[in-house]
Protein backbone atom coordinates (compact mmCIF):
# COMPACT_ATOMS: atom_id res chain seq x y z
CA UNK A 1 0.00 0.00 0.00
CA UNK A 2 2.91 2.01 0.83
CA UNK A 3 4.57 1.37 -2.00
CA UNK A 4 1.81 1.52 -4.31
CA UNK A 5 1.94 5.74 -3.16
CA UNK A 6 5.03 5.61 -3.45
CA UNK A 7 4.52 4.23 -7.02
CA UNK A 8 1.50 6.29 -7.76
CA UNK A 9 2.55 10.04 -6.98
CA UNK A 10 5.62 9.47 -8.77
CA UNK A 11 4.53 8.35 -11.89
CA UNK A 12 1.71 11.42 -11.61
CA UNK A 13 4.82 13.77 -10.67
CA UNK A 14 6.39 12.76 -13.24
CA UNK A 15 3.81 12.71 -16.04
CA UNK A 16 3.14 16.34 -15.30
CA UNK A 17 7.06 17.90 -14.80
CA UNK A 18 7.69 16.09 -18.26
CA UNK A 19 4.36 17.37 -19.66
CA UNK A 20 4.78 20.76 -19.31
CA UNK A 21 8.08 20.65 -20.50
CA UNK A 22 8.49 21.93 -24.59
CA UNK A 23 10.89 19.73 -24.85
CA UNK A 24 9.43 16.85 -24.08
CA UNK A 25 6.34 17.67 -25.99
CA UNK A 26 8.32 18.03 -29.22
CA UNK A 27 9.48 14.75 -28.47
CA UNK A 28 6.19 13.52 -28.08
CA UNK A 29 4.34 14.93 -30.86
CA UNK A 30 6.81 17.02 -33.34
CA UNK A 31 9.34 14.04 -33.18
CA UNK A 32 6.69 10.90 -34.29
CA UNK A 33 5.00 13.41 -36.99
CA UNK A 34 8.43 13.88 -38.59
CA UNK A 35 9.72 10.75 -38.30
CA UNK A 36 6.27 9.14 -39.98
CA UNK A 37 6.55 11.38 -42.78
CA UNK A 38 10.17 10.46 -43.25
CA UNK A 39 10.01 6.94 -43.10
CA UNK A 40 6.86 6.48 -44.84
CA UNK A 41 8.70 8.45 -48.03
CA UNK A 42 11.78 6.30 -47.87
CA UNK A 43 9.23 3.16 -47.63
CA UNK A 44 6.53 4.46 -50.52
CA UNK A 45 8.43 2.69 -53.04
CA UNK A 46 9.74 -0.17 -51.49
CA UNK A 47 7.57 -2.55 -52.96
CA UNK A 48 6.56 -3.93 -49.72
CA UNK A 49 2.85 -4.22 -49.33
CA UNK A 50 2.38 -3.54 -45.60
CA UNK A 51 5.03 -0.15 -45.76
CA UNK A 52 1.91 2.05 -43.89
CA UNK A 53 2.40 -0.31 -40.88
CA UNK A 54 5.92 -0.54 -41.37
CA UNK A 55 6.52 3.23 -41.45
CA UNK A 56 4.07 3.75 -37.83
CA UNK A 57 5.39 1.21 -36.47
CA UNK A 58 9.04 1.99 -36.93
CA UNK A 59 8.09 5.84 -36.70
CA UNK A 60 6.20 5.43 -33.56
CA UNK A 61 8.95 3.21 -32.04
CA UNK A 62 11.46 5.91 -32.67
CA UNK A 63 9.74 8.05 -30.92
CA UNK A 64 8.99 6.00 -28.23
CA UNK A 65 12.80 5.31 -27.30
CA UNK A 66 13.40 8.46 -27.88
CA UNK A 67 11.16 10.13 -24.90
CA UNK A 68 12.15 7.11 -23.17
CA UNK A 69 15.62 7.71 -23.33
CA UNK A 70 15.49 11.60 -22.86
CA UNK A 71 13.62 11.81 -20.06
CA UNK A 72 14.64 8.66 -17.92
CA UNK A 73 18.23 10.38 -18.19
CA UNK A 74 17.52 14.00 -18.55
CA UNK A 75 14.95 13.96 -15.16
CA UNK A 76 17.80 12.54 -13.53
CA UNK A 77 20.14 15.01 -14.55
CA UNK A 78 17.40 17.93 -13.63
CA UNK A 79 16.83 16.57 -10.48
CA UNK A 80 20.55 16.97 -10.04
CA UNK A 81 20.70 20.56 -10.78
CA UNK A 82 17.58 21.44 -8.80
CA UNK A 83 18.88 19.41 -5.51
CA UNK A 84 15.86 16.59 -5.45
CA UNK A 85 17.78 14.17 -6.94
CA UNK A 86 19.83 14.01 -3.36
CA UNK A 87 16.72 14.40 -1.26
CA UNK A 88 14.44 11.36 -2.91
CA UNK A 89 18.02 9.37 -2.83
CA UNK A 90 17.44 9.54 0.98
CA UNK A 91 13.75 9.01 1.30
CA UNK A 92 12.83 5.91 3.38
CA UNK A 93 10.62 4.87 0.07
CA UNK A 94 13.72 3.62 -1.42
CA UNK A 95 15.14 4.76 -4.47
CA UNK A 96 14.55 1.43 -6.69
CA UNK A 97 10.65 2.49 -5.76
CA UNK A 98 10.72 6.06 -7.33
CA UNK A 99 12.96 5.28 -10.30
CA UNK A 100 9.92 2.86 -10.95
CA UNK A 101 7.67 5.13 -10.89
CA UNK A 102 9.38 7.80 -13.02
CA UNK A 103 9.86 5.17 -15.30
CA UNK A 104 6.71 4.07 -15.45
CA UNK A 105 5.11 7.35 -15.89
CA UNK A 106 7.26 8.83 -18.62
CA UNK A 107 6.77 5.42 -20.78
CA UNK A 108 3.16 5.69 -20.50
CA UNK A 109 3.03 9.02 -21.51
CA UNK A 110 5.89 8.25 -24.22
CA UNK A 111 3.06 5.50 -25.57
CA UNK A 112 1.59 8.95 -27.03
CA UNK A 113 3.84 8.58 -29.70
CA UNK A 114 2.63 5.33 -31.65
CA UNK A 115 -0.53 6.94 -31.89
CA UNK A 116 1.12 10.84 -33.43
CA UNK A 117 2.59 8.57 -36.22
CA UNK A 118 -0.50 6.24 -36.52
CA UNK A 119 -2.56 9.55 -36.49
CA UNK A 120 -0.20 11.39 -39.25
CA UNK A 121 -0.23 8.22 -41.63
CA UNK A 122 -3.81 8.21 -41.49
CA UNK A 123 -4.64 12.07 -42.00
CA UNK A 124 -1.59 12.57 -44.43
CA UNK A 125 -1.46 9.99 -46.62
CA UNK A 126 -5.00 8.40 -45.62
CA UNK A 127 -2.80 4.76 -45.13
CA UNK A 128 -4.48 2.09 -42.92
CA UNK A 129 -3.31 0.20 -40.09
CA UNK A 130 -4.83 -3.30 -40.87
CA UNK A 131 -4.55 -4.91 -37.37
CA UNK A 132 -4.91 -8.67 -38.45
CA UNK A 133 -4.62 -9.95 -35.45
CA UNK A 134 -5.23 -7.93 -32.26
CA UNK A 135 -4.63 -10.90 -30.11
CA UNK A 136 -1.43 -11.04 -30.58
CA UNK A 137 -0.98 -7.75 -31.06
CA UNK A 138 -2.18 -6.72 -27.71
CA UNK A 139 0.20 -9.56 -26.49
CA UNK A 140 3.33 -8.18 -28.66
CA UNK A 141 2.24 -4.69 -27.14
CA UNK A 142 2.37 -5.58 -23.63
CA UNK A 143 5.52 -7.32 -24.35
CA UNK A 144 7.02 -4.49 -25.51
CA UNK A 145 6.16 -2.00 -22.83
CA UNK A 146 7.11 -4.66 -19.88
CA UNK A 147 10.50 -4.57 -22.07
CA UNK A 148 11.09 -0.81 -22.75
CA UNK A 149 10.51 -0.27 -18.70
CA UNK A 150 13.07 -2.59 -18.06
CA UNK A 151 15.61 -1.16 -20.23
CA UNK A 152 14.62 2.34 -19.17
CA UNK A 153 15.21 0.98 -15.25
CA UNK A 154 18.47 -0.73 -16.05
CA UNK A 155 19.30 2.61 -18.20
CA UNK A 156 18.36 4.64 -15.11
CA UNK A 157 20.52 2.85 -12.43
CA UNK A 158 23.69 2.66 -14.54
CA UNK A 159 23.44 6.96 -15.09
CA UNK A 160 22.98 7.30 -11.56
CA UNK A 161 26.49 6.76 -11.31
CA UNK A 162 27.79 9.19 -13.61
CA UNK A 163 27.34 12.93 -13.70
CA UNK A 164 27.49 13.13 -17.47
CA UNK A 165 24.11 11.04 -17.78
CA UNK A 166 22.89 13.54 -20.91
CA UNK A 167 25.95 13.05 -23.14
CA UNK A 168 25.62 8.77 -23.11
CA UNK A 169 22.14 9.16 -23.48
CA UNK A 170 22.88 10.71 -26.69
CA UNK A 171 25.51 8.23 -27.22
CA UNK A 172 23.31 5.38 -26.87
CA UNK A 173 19.78 6.49 -28.82
CA UNK A 174 20.71 6.22 -32.74
CA UNK A 175 22.72 3.07 -32.45
CA UNK A 176 19.86 1.53 -30.64
CA UNK A 177 17.03 2.71 -32.99
CA UNK A 178 19.75 1.06 -35.55
CA UNK A 179 21.28 -1.95 -33.84
CA UNK A 180 17.27 -3.16 -32.86
CA UNK A 181 15.99 -2.80 -36.33
CA UNK A 182 13.39 0.14 -35.08
CA UNK A 183 13.08 1.53 -38.60
CA UNK A 184 14.74 -1.38 -41.20
CA UNK A 185 14.75 -4.85 -40.23
CA UNK A 186 18.20 -5.86 -37.93
CA UNK A 187 19.15 -8.93 -40.78
CA UNK A 188 20.57 -6.42 -43.03
CA UNK A 189 23.30 -4.99 -40.36
CA UNK A 190 26.78 -6.09 -40.43
CA UNK A 191 26.93 -9.88 -38.84
CA UNK A 192 28.55 -8.84 -35.00
CA UNK A 193 25.73 -5.42 -35.32
CA UNK A 194 22.64 -8.60 -35.54
CA UNK A 195 24.94 -9.81 -32.56
CA UNK A 196 24.78 -7.31 -30.15
CA UNK A 197 21.60 -6.85 -31.54
CA UNK A 198 20.15 -10.01 -30.30
CA UNK A 199 20.96 -9.90 -26.89
CA UNK A 200 19.21 -6.36 -26.94
CA UNK A 201 15.69 -6.87 -25.31
CA UNK A 202 14.25 -4.44 -27.83
CA UNK A 203 15.31 -6.20 -31.29
CA UNK A 204 12.71 -8.71 -29.45
CA UNK A 205 9.97 -6.59 -29.10
CA UNK A 206 9.88 -4.89 -32.38
CA UNK A 207 10.11 -8.03 -33.89
CA UNK A 208 7.59 -9.04 -32.35
CA UNK A 209 5.04 -6.18 -32.92
CA UNK A 210 6.25 -6.41 -36.76
CA UNK A 211 5.12 -9.87 -36.68
CA UNK A 212 1.80 -8.98 -35.01
CA UNK A 213 1.18 -6.34 -37.50
CA UNK A 214 1.72 -8.90 -40.22
CA UNK A 215 -0.94 -11.39 -38.96
CA UNK A 216 1.46 -13.74 -37.71
CA UNK A 217 2.29 -15.83 -40.17
CA UNK A 218 4.91 -18.47 -38.69
CA UNK A 219 3.16 -18.88 -34.92
CA UNK A 220 6.27 -20.89 -33.93
CA UNK A 221 8.08 -18.13 -34.75
CA UNK A 222 6.34 -15.34 -32.58
CA UNK A 223 6.24 -17.62 -29.35
CA UNK A 224 10.33 -17.63 -30.06
CA UNK A 225 10.79 -14.26 -30.08
CA UNK A 226 8.06 -13.73 -27.44
CA UNK A 227 10.01 -16.80 -25.17
CA UNK A 228 13.48 -14.76 -25.95
CA UNK A 229 11.85 -11.21 -25.30
CA UNK A 230 10.28 -12.73 -21.75
CA UNK A 231 14.13 -14.77 -21.04
CA UNK A 232 15.89 -11.11 -21.54
CA UNK A 233 13.75 -8.90 -19.78
CA UNK A 234 13.86 -11.68 -16.78
CA UNK A 235 17.91 -11.20 -16.86
CA UNK A 236 17.22 -7.66 -17.28
CA UNK A 237 15.49 -7.49 -14.12
CA UNK A 238 18.02 -9.99 -12.45
CA UNK A 239 20.65 -7.35 -13.41
CA UNK A 240 18.76 -4.73 -11.85
CA UNK A 241 18.34 -6.64 -8.65
CA UNK A 242 21.55 -7.53 -8.40
CA UNK A 243 23.23 -4.02 -9.14
CA UNK A 244 21.20 -2.00 -7.01
CA UNK A 245 22.72 -2.17 -3.84
CA UNK A 246 25.93 -1.88 -5.24
CA UNK A 247 25.48 0.93 -7.80
CA UNK A 248 23.70 2.89 -4.65
CA UNK A 249 26.41 2.09 -2.65
CA UNK A 250 29.08 3.58 -5.48
CA UNK A 251 26.99 6.50 -5.69
CA UNK A 252 27.45 8.01 -2.29
CA UNK A 253 30.92 7.21 -2.37
CA UNK A 254 31.59 8.81 -5.64
CA UNK A 255 29.05 11.67 -4.91
CA UNK A 256 27.58 12.07 -7.95
CA UNK A 257 24.05 12.96 -6.56
CA UNK A 258 25.00 16.81 -6.72
CA UNK A 259 26.51 18.93 -9.46
CA UNK A 260 29.40 20.21 -6.81
CA UNK B 1 21.54 12.05 28.27
CA UNK B 2 21.36 10.13 25.53
CA UNK B 3 23.85 10.56 22.61
CA UNK B 4 22.20 10.99 19.11
CA UNK B 5 24.82 11.91 16.86
CA UNK B 6 28.49 10.40 16.91
CA UNK B 7 31.13 11.21 14.76
CA UNK B 8 35.18 9.89 15.46
CA UNK B 9 37.95 10.62 13.26
CA UNK B 10 35.46 10.80 10.36
CA UNK B 11 37.18 11.74 7.20
CA UNK B 12 36.12 12.20 3.52
CA UNK B 13 37.90 12.82 0.75
CA UNK B 14 36.76 13.61 -3.15
CA UNK B 15 38.39 12.64 -5.92
CA UNK B 16 38.41 15.32 -8.73
CA UNK B 17 39.73 14.61 -12.27
CA UNK B 18 41.50 17.75 -13.91
CA UNK B 19 42.35 18.49 -17.19
CA UNK B 20 40.56 17.82 -20.74
CA UNK B 21 43.50 16.00 -22.80
CA UNK B 22 45.69 14.37 -19.95
CA UNK B 23 43.19 13.72 -17.23
CA UNK B 24 44.49 14.14 -13.68
CA UNK B 25 43.48 12.96 -10.43
CA UNK B 26 43.57 14.27 -7.57
CA UNK B 27 42.10 13.80 -3.63
CA UNK B 28 41.04 16.32 -1.98
CA UNK B 29 40.44 16.00 1.65
CA UNK B 30 37.01 18.10 3.08
CA UNK B 31 36.91 16.29 6.54
CA UNK B 32 39.97 15.22 8.45
CA UNK B 33 39.60 13.51 11.26
CA UNK B 34 37.12 14.88 12.59
CA UNK B 35 35.28 13.94 16.23
CA UNK B 36 32.48 15.06 18.01
CA UNK B 37 28.95 14.24 20.06
CA UNK B 38 25.67 15.40 20.23
CA UNK B 39 22.95 14.87 22.20
CA UNK B 40 19.34 14.48 21.80
CA UNK B 41 17.34 18.08 22.48
CA UNK B 42 20.54 19.76 21.87
CA UNK B 43 21.16 23.00 19.24
CA UNK B 44 24.16 22.22 17.64
CA UNK B 45 26.01 24.48 15.62
CA UNK B 46 28.88 24.04 13.17
CA UNK B 47 30.86 26.84 12.23
CA UNK B 48 33.94 27.49 9.83
CA UNK B 49 34.92 29.33 6.98
CA UNK B 50 34.26 28.82 3.33
CA UNK B 51 35.47 24.61 2.69
CA UNK B 52 35.90 23.73 6.06
CA UNK B 53 33.58 20.91 5.61
CA UNK B 54 30.48 21.58 7.09
CA UNK B 55 28.28 20.38 4.26
CA UNK B 56 30.39 17.45 3.64
CA UNK B 57 30.06 16.19 7.32
CA UNK B 58 26.19 16.89 7.42
CA UNK B 59 25.80 14.66 4.00
CA UNK B 60 27.24 11.87 5.24
CA UNK B 61 25.47 12.07 8.74
CA UNK B 62 22.45 12.45 6.68
CA UNK B 63 23.48 9.70 4.50
CA UNK B 64 24.06 10.70 1.37
CA UNK B 65 27.73 10.56 1.00
CA UNK B 66 29.94 7.67 2.24
CA UNK B 67 32.65 8.52 4.55
CA UNK B 68 35.86 7.82 3.34
CA UNK B 69 37.27 6.87 7.45
CA UNK B 70 36.04 6.69 10.74
CA UNK B 71 33.14 6.49 12.90
CA UNK B 72 29.98 8.16 11.99
CA UNK B 73 26.31 7.42 13.64
CA UNK B 74 23.53 8.77 13.85
CA UNK B 75 20.21 7.15 16.73
CA UNK B 76 23.06 4.45 17.49
CA UNK B 77 23.43 3.13 13.51
CA UNK B 78 26.24 3.58 10.93
CA UNK B 79 25.37 5.93 8.51
CA UNK B 80 26.64 3.40 5.61
CA UNK B 81 25.55 0.34 6.07
CA UNK B 82 22.36 0.86 8.29
CA UNK B 83 20.80 4.17 6.60
CA UNK B 84 17.57 2.04 6.68
CA UNK B 85 17.23 2.38 10.32
CA UNK B 86 17.89 5.93 10.00
CA UNK B 87 16.47 7.75 7.20
CA UNK B 88 12.97 7.89 8.34
CA UNK B 89 13.75 9.49 11.49
CA UNK B 90 15.47 12.51 10.87
CA UNK B 91 14.96 15.12 8.25
CA UNK B 92 17.15 18.07 6.68
CA UNK B 93 17.10 21.00 4.75
CA UNK B 94 19.77 23.15 3.01
CA UNK B 95 19.69 26.71 2.54
CA UNK B 96 18.88 28.52 -0.66
CA UNK B 97 16.08 27.54 -3.59
CA UNK B 98 17.01 24.53 -4.11
CA UNK B 99 15.24 20.82 -3.38
CA UNK B 100 11.66 22.19 -4.60
CA UNK B 101 9.78 20.61 -7.75
CA UNK B 102 9.26 23.97 -9.09
CA UNK B 103 6.10 23.13 -11.16
CA UNK B 104 4.17 21.65 -8.45
CA UNK B 105 2.57 24.02 -6.07
CA UNK B 106 4.08 24.75 -2.28
CA UNK B 107 1.14 21.99 -1.20
CA UNK B 108 1.75 19.45 -3.47
CA UNK B 109 5.84 19.84 -2.99
CA UNK B 110 4.77 19.00 0.30
CA UNK B 111 2.62 16.08 -0.07
CA UNK B 112 4.62 13.87 -2.45
CA UNK B 113 7.42 14.08 0.32
CA UNK B 114 4.99 13.14 2.67
CA UNK B 115 4.29 10.28 0.77
CA UNK B 116 8.06 9.66 -0.01
CA UNK B 117 8.30 9.19 3.90
CA UNK B 118 5.51 7.02 4.45
CA UNK B 119 2.82 9.45 6.33
CA UNK B 120 -0.70 8.02 6.54
CA UNK B 121 -2.41 10.21 4.43
CA UNK B 122 -4.55 11.81 6.69
CA UNK B 123 -2.06 12.82 8.98
CA UNK B 124 -0.14 13.97 6.22
CA UNK B 125 -2.99 16.11 5.23
CA UNK B 126 -3.18 17.85 8.35
CA UNK B 127 0.41 17.89 8.96
CA UNK B 128 0.40 20.04 5.59
CA UNK B 129 -2.13 22.99 7.24
CA UNK B 130 -0.06 22.76 10.38
CA UNK B 131 3.00 23.26 8.22
CA UNK B 132 1.94 26.00 6.07
CA UNK B 133 0.45 27.87 9.07
CA UNK B 134 4.11 27.55 10.72
CA UNK B 135 6.18 29.14 7.92
CA UNK B 136 3.65 32.03 7.27
CA UNK B 137 2.92 30.10 3.70
CA UNK B 138 -1.52 29.15 4.46
CA UNK B 139 -2.08 31.83 1.79
CA UNK B 140 0.81 31.04 -1.25
CA UNK B 141 0.05 27.38 -0.31
CA UNK B 142 -1.67 26.51 -3.91
CA UNK B 143 0.89 28.52 -5.68
CA UNK B 144 3.35 27.04 -8.18
CA UNK B 145 6.56 26.90 -6.55
CA UNK B 146 8.06 28.75 -9.23
CA UNK B 147 6.21 31.76 -8.42
CA UNK B 148 8.16 32.34 -4.77
CA UNK B 149 9.94 34.74 -3.52
CA UNK B 150 13.49 33.21 -2.45
CA UNK B 151 12.51 33.26 1.75
CA UNK B 152 9.18 31.63 0.71
CA UNK B 153 11.07 28.88 -0.91
CA UNK B 154 13.29 28.45 2.08
CA UNK B 155 10.47 28.49 4.27
CA UNK B 156 8.47 25.63 2.01
CA UNK B 157 12.27 23.72 2.49
CA UNK B 158 11.54 23.97 6.14
CA UNK B 159 8.17 22.98 5.79
CA UNK B 160 9.27 20.13 4.00
CA UNK B 161 12.07 18.97 6.31
CA UNK B 162 9.51 18.76 9.04
CA UNK B 163 7.04 16.34 7.26
CA UNK B 164 8.17 13.07 8.59
CA UNK B 165 8.09 14.90 12.04
CA UNK B 166 12.03 14.32 12.73
CA UNK B 167 14.15 13.53 15.96
CA UNK B 168 16.89 15.33 14.66
CA UNK B 169 16.83 17.94 12.00
CA UNK B 170 19.93 18.94 10.26
CA UNK B 171 19.73 22.77 7.94
CA UNK B 172 22.78 23.70 6.57
CA UNK B 173 22.91 27.84 6.42
CA UNK B 174 19.14 27.77 6.90
CA UNK B 175 18.57 31.24 6.86
CA UNK B 176 21.32 32.21 4.09
CA UNK B 177 19.29 34.71 1.81
CA UNK B 178 16.26 35.85 4.13
CA UNK B 179 15.24 39.28 5.18
CA UNK B 180 15.52 40.08 8.32
CA UNK B 181 11.87 39.43 9.35
CA UNK B 182 12.30 36.00 7.65
CA UNK B 183 15.62 34.89 9.52
CA UNK B 184 14.23 36.05 13.23
CA UNK B 185 10.77 34.06 12.36
CA UNK B 186 13.53 31.06 11.38
CA UNK B 187 15.11 31.37 14.50
CA UNK B 188 11.85 31.48 16.79
CA UNK B 189 10.74 28.46 14.78
CA UNK B 190 14.07 26.61 15.60
CA UNK B 191 13.78 27.72 18.94
CA UNK B 192 10.33 26.10 19.13
CA UNK B 193 11.49 23.21 17.78
CA UNK B 194 14.15 22.94 20.86
CA UNK B 195 11.14 23.31 23.46
CA UNK B 196 9.32 20.07 21.67
CA UNK B 197 12.57 18.16 21.99
CA UNK B 198 14.02 18.22 18.49
CA UNK B 199 17.53 17.63 18.16
CA UNK B 200 18.71 20.17 15.60
CA UNK B 201 22.42 20.36 13.86
CA UNK B 202 22.79 23.43 11.98
CA UNK B 203 25.64 25.95 10.05
CA UNK B 204 25.83 29.13 9.62
CA UNK B 205 28.36 32.10 8.85
CA UNK B 206 25.79 34.33 10.56
CA UNK B 207 27.24 34.43 14.46
CA UNK B 208 25.14 36.06 16.35
CA UNK B 209 22.54 34.14 15.03
CA UNK B 210 24.49 30.60 16.49
CA UNK B 211 25.25 32.56 19.50
CA UNK B 212 21.23 33.09 20.25
CA UNK B 213 20.67 29.65 18.59
CA UNK B 214 23.36 26.86 19.75
CA UNK B 215 23.89 25.39 22.99
CA UNK B 216 27.01 23.85 21.77
CA UNK B 217 29.33 24.79 19.05
CA UNK B 218 31.98 23.49 16.86
CA UNK B 219 34.47 25.52 14.92
CA UNK B 220 35.52 23.19 11.74
CA UNK B 221 38.85 24.31 10.19
CA UNK B 222 40.24 22.77 6.95
CA UNK B 223 38.26 19.42 7.86
CA UNK B 224 39.64 19.49 11.42
CA UNK B 225 37.98 20.62 14.65
CA UNK B 226 39.02 23.82 15.60
CA UNK B 227 37.32 24.15 19.03
CA UNK B 228 34.21 22.87 20.67
CA UNK B 229 32.36 24.11 23.62
CA UNK B 230 28.93 27.07 24.63
CA UNK B 231 29.73 30.03 23.21
CA UNK B 232 30.61 31.36 26.80
CA UNK B 233 33.53 28.71 27.26
CA UNK B 234 34.19 29.82 23.33
CA UNK B 235 34.94 33.18 24.09
CA UNK B 236 36.93 32.11 27.39
CA UNK B 237 39.21 29.73 25.14
CA UNK B 238 39.70 33.41 22.92
CA UNK B 239 40.69 35.28 26.05
CA UNK B 240 37.26 36.49 27.10
CA UNK B 241 36.39 37.84 23.54
CA UNK B 242 33.29 39.77 24.02
CA UNK B 243 31.34 38.40 21.25
CA UNK B 244 31.08 35.08 19.53
CA UNK B 245 32.30 36.75 16.55
CA UNK B 246 35.75 37.99 17.85
CA UNK B 247 35.77 34.67 19.65
CA UNK B 248 35.30 32.93 15.70
CA UNK B 249 38.01 35.75 14.65
CA UNK B 250 40.64 35.17 16.91
CA UNK B 251 40.53 31.50 17.12
CA UNK B 252 40.15 30.95 13.15
CA UNK B 253 43.09 33.65 12.64
CA UNK B 254 45.29 31.84 15.30
CA UNK B 255 44.72 28.44 13.08
CA UNK B 256 45.88 29.71 10.05
N1 LIG C 1 31.48 16.91 -4.82
C1 LIG C 1 32.69 17.42 -4.55
N2 LIG C 1 33.75 17.10 -5.32
C2 LIG C 1 34.96 17.58 -5.04
N3 LIG C 1 35.24 18.38 -4.01
C3 LIG C 1 34.24 18.76 -3.19
C4 LIG C 1 32.91 18.29 -3.42
N4 LIG C 1 32.11 18.82 -2.45
C5 LIG C 1 32.92 19.56 -1.67
N5 LIG C 1 34.19 19.53 -2.10
C6 LIG C 1 35.36 20.20 -1.46
O1 LIG C 1 35.40 19.82 -0.11
C7 LIG C 1 35.78 20.91 0.72
C8 LIG C 1 34.73 21.12 1.81
O2 LIG C 1 33.52 21.54 1.22
P1 LIG C 1 32.19 21.77 2.05
O3 LIG C 1 31.12 22.04 1.06
O4 LIG C 1 32.00 20.65 2.98
O5 LIG C 1 32.54 23.08 2.86
P2 LIG C 1 31.59 24.01 3.75
O6 LIG C 1 32.22 24.09 5.08
O7 LIG C 1 30.21 23.57 3.69
O8 LIG C 1 31.77 25.41 3.02
P3 LIG C 1 30.70 26.62 2.80
O9 LIG C 1 30.74 27.43 4.01
O10 LIG C 1 31.28 27.35 1.63
O11 LIG C 1 29.39 26.02 2.51
C9 LIG C 1 35.96 22.09 -0.21
O12 LIG C 1 37.33 22.21 -0.47
C10 LIG C 1 35.22 21.69 -1.45
O13 LIG C 1 35.83 22.26 -2.59
MG1 LIG D 1 28.41 24.41 2.94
Amino acid sequence: MKTLRVLGSTLLLQMKQSFVRPMFRFCLIANPILNTILVYEMFRNSGQTDFAAYAILGAGLMGLWGCICFSSAGDLNRERYSGTLSQIFVAPAGFQTILWGKVLGNTLLSLGTLLFSWLTAKLLYGASFPIRSPGYLLLAFLAAVGCFLSVSVLAAWLLTLSRKTTLYMNVIEIPVILICGFVFPAEQLPRWAQILGMVLSPTWAVKLLRMAVAGVPDRAAFWRAFGTLAALTALYLVLIRLLYGEIQKQVRIRATLEVC
Amino acid sequence: METVVEVRDLKRTYTVTKGFWRREKRQVTAVDGLSFTVERGEIFGLLGQNGAGKTTTIKMLITLLAPTGGLCRVLGYDTFGQERAIRGRINFVFGGELGIYRRLSGRDNLKYFGNLYHVPPELRDRRIDELLRLVELEQDGDRLAETYSKGMLQRLQIARGLMNDPEILFLDEPTVGLDPLGARMLRSLIARLREQGKTILLTTHYLPEAEELCGRIAILHKGRLLALGTPQELKEQAGQAATLEDAYVRLVEGAV
